[in-house]
């Protein structure tokens, strides 16, 4: 188990290690940051100032190795459009995604996973069917199109919420919708595979065959086995939590960290676009690291010493 | 690749026709294919003329313009046509691009085992963890919006499956007699992978591709519509959609004509996609 996690925690670090040289190469590479920031005209002087001020004047290996330490050190850079640290701007606008983020999850979990289990459950129904129909629907409709039309109806044509800004609960709910009902179509389409797939298994029919009600194989044999894949993706949402309203925030105007990451693409504000990317890294590692914790509690295989195959 | 009837396992009994739902599906795919292949036949006017005296036209009210017209007086319908040509040519290439970077990235790490093996994977991992329209928005804030760059960025998508599936495949392909015989013959890994291997995992691969390739069209128009895909005057369905939101009160077709090509491509494909999974490969997830 602690070897386990410590293959795990070290990949997660290779990760990390990995956004950030992605993050230097691509942003550094790509043009000069004087001549985008500063525009085309300006006087060389000014320009080779600029690059001294931000250490753009140096070898591009010690930039990096630079680049490397102060991330290290927790120094993001400063925006350079604002002259701000660009961590602040950034952490400034995390409650506001976090606002749409964290009850579009629930709103997932609370609707995606009963509805895939009672799909599993009752194999071949109406219902089953009605499901997976709703669940392709949902992955074919990009959120964009589904905002849109949640916006063409209520409120267009009904006058019921408003279509873009923040402020209210009514503004929150269009986007809680359009972020909830595809993620819940996706989850509810993954639990149920996870499902059929248990309870196809021998041990399902032995629990029945040894007399246990049903509903107690449900609840004691396949649920908790079911319960292991899921944990996965609902961990990959959990990591989504930051970065997965990108284009929704676009769509409705709404003031967070995924609209400030278009603009500041739009821009080319070198700082923000880093800041926000190796958040997004952090939190899906933090995430798939407490997924692969929550293994370790689910799975008594690892628990007990065993080596799970990787 | 002729599989002799008594070897293929008794499996459940299968339909000789595919179902309603599934033929209705490569009729639409069908469709969208032929529309971008003919697109500059069928289109009734250029893509970028405009017409000021016939702005904002809705649809079914004048023969010249079936789908109406937008802000500028430009044909929707030949807009929506030009479209589906650019997203599918996007998404051909990048499905293609990814699934060759995959599949040669799966067969070295089949091949050399040890630290390439350990290499691929962790990118793997990196890949499947990192959400993707981060990544390229990153990438193209800082390179710009040139054609070309949309589509390979685009074919990194999705590499990291086929490189699993492939990875997967190869080496239990190497541990079945006939990888190891024609080796035993002298041909090189290149011909024993390429030439033998390949065949053998082909239609997993296009099952992959099938599954991918409207998850592609699904990013691209999310780019696009940010402003931040393909960029005016060229236009894709995603853009379409993107501009036509500022016309949402007045003129909802201009957007409502694109995403529904969009959403009934990508149900199209994936229902394809899940059909040819379960004739093929039911062992893919």
């Amino acid at each position: 188990m602690l070897r386990y996690l410590a293959v795990r925690a070290f990949r997660a670090a290779v990760t990390i290690a990995l956004v950030v040289t992605f993050a230097f190469v691509v942003l550094r590479m790509s043009g000069d940051p004087a001549i985008l920031i500063m525009g085309p005209e300006v006087p060389p002087e000014a320009l080779a100032a600029f690059r001294r001020a931000w250490g753009l004047d140096q070898p591009i290996w010690v930039q990096y190795v630079r680049y490397f330490g102060a991330i290290l050190n927790g120094d993001l850079g400063m925006s350079m459009r604002d002259n701000r640290p660009a961590i602040e701007m950034v952490a400034e606008r995390i409650p506001a995604t976090l606002a749409l983020t964290v009850p579009a999850l629930v709103l997932k979990l609370a609707v995606g996973i009963p509805l895939g289990v009672w799909a599993a459950l009752h194999q071949g129904t109406g219902f089953d069917r009605a499901v997976m129909v709703a669940a392709v629907f949902g992955f074919a409709i990009p959120s964009f199109v589904l905002a849109l039309v949640l916006v063409l109806v209520f409120s267009v044509d009904l006058g019921w919420l408003p279509s873009g800004g923040q402020g209210t609960v009514a503004h929150m709910i269009l986007p809680v919708l359009t972020l909830g009902l595809g993620g819940a179509a996706a989850l509810a389409r993954f639990t149920r595979s996870a499902m059929l797939e248990v309870l196809g298994r021998p041990y399902i029919r032995t629990a029945s065959a040894k007399g246990l009600p049903w509903a107690a194989v449900v609840r004691g044999h396949a649920l908790p086995n079911a319960a292991i894949p899921t944990v996965t993706l609902v961990g990959f949402l959990v990591g989504s939590l930051i970065a997965g309203a990108v284009v929704v925030e676009s769509v409705f105007s709404w003031p967070g960290v995924g609209r400030m990451l278009v603009v500041a693409v739009a821009s080319r504000d070198l700082a923000i676009v880093q800041c926000i990317l190796l958040l997004v890294a952090a939190t899906m590692v933090t995430s798939n690291l407490v997924v692969d914790v929550l293994y370790g509690v689910l799975d008594p295989r690892l628990r007990h010493g065993a080596r799970a195959a990787a | 690749m002729t599989v002799l009837p008594a070897s293929r396992p008794v499996a459940a009994p299968r339909r000789a026709t595919a179902p309603w739902f599934v033929r209705l599906a490569f009729g639409w795919v069908a469709l969208v294919l032929l529309v971008a292949l003919t697109a500059d036949l069928i289109a009734p006017h250029p893509y970028t003329a405009m017409s000021l005296a016939n702005r904002l036209v809705p649809p079914f009210q004048n023969l010249a313009h079936p789908l109406g017209t937008d802000e500028l007086g430009r044909d929707v319908l030949s807009r929506l046509v030009v479209s589906v040509r650019i997203s599918l040519l996007i998404a051909f290439g990048a499905t293609v691009i990814s699934a060759v970077i995959g599949t040669v990235l799966g067969f070295l790490a089949a091949h050399f085992r040890g630290w390439v093996e350990q290499a691929v994977l962790t990118l793997a991992d990196f890949q499947a963890a990192m959400p993707f329209l981060i990544l390229a928005l990153s990438v193209l804030a800082f390179f710009g919006n040139a054609l070309w760059l949309l589509v390979g960025l685009m074919g990194l998508y999705g590499w990291e499956r086929y490189a699993r599936v492939a990875r997967g495949l190869a080496i239990s392909a190497t541990a079945q007699g006939y990888a190891a015989a024609v080796a035993q013959l002298g041909a090189t890994p290149s011909r024993v992978y390429l030439r033998h291997i390949l065949p053998n995992i082909a239609s997993t691969l296009i099952v992959s591709m099938t599954l991918v390739f409207p998850e592609v069209i699904l990013v691209e128009s999310g780019l696009s519509f940010l402003g931040l895909g393909v960029q005016p005057p060229m236009t894709s369905l995603g853009n379409m959609v993107g501009y036509g939101r500022d016309y949402i009160t007045r003129a909802p077709w201009i957007m409502l004509s694109p995403a529904l090509v969009i959403v009934f491509t990508t149900l199209a494909v994936s229902v394809v996609g899940d059909w040819l999974r379960d004739r093929l490969d039911p062992t893919l997830g």
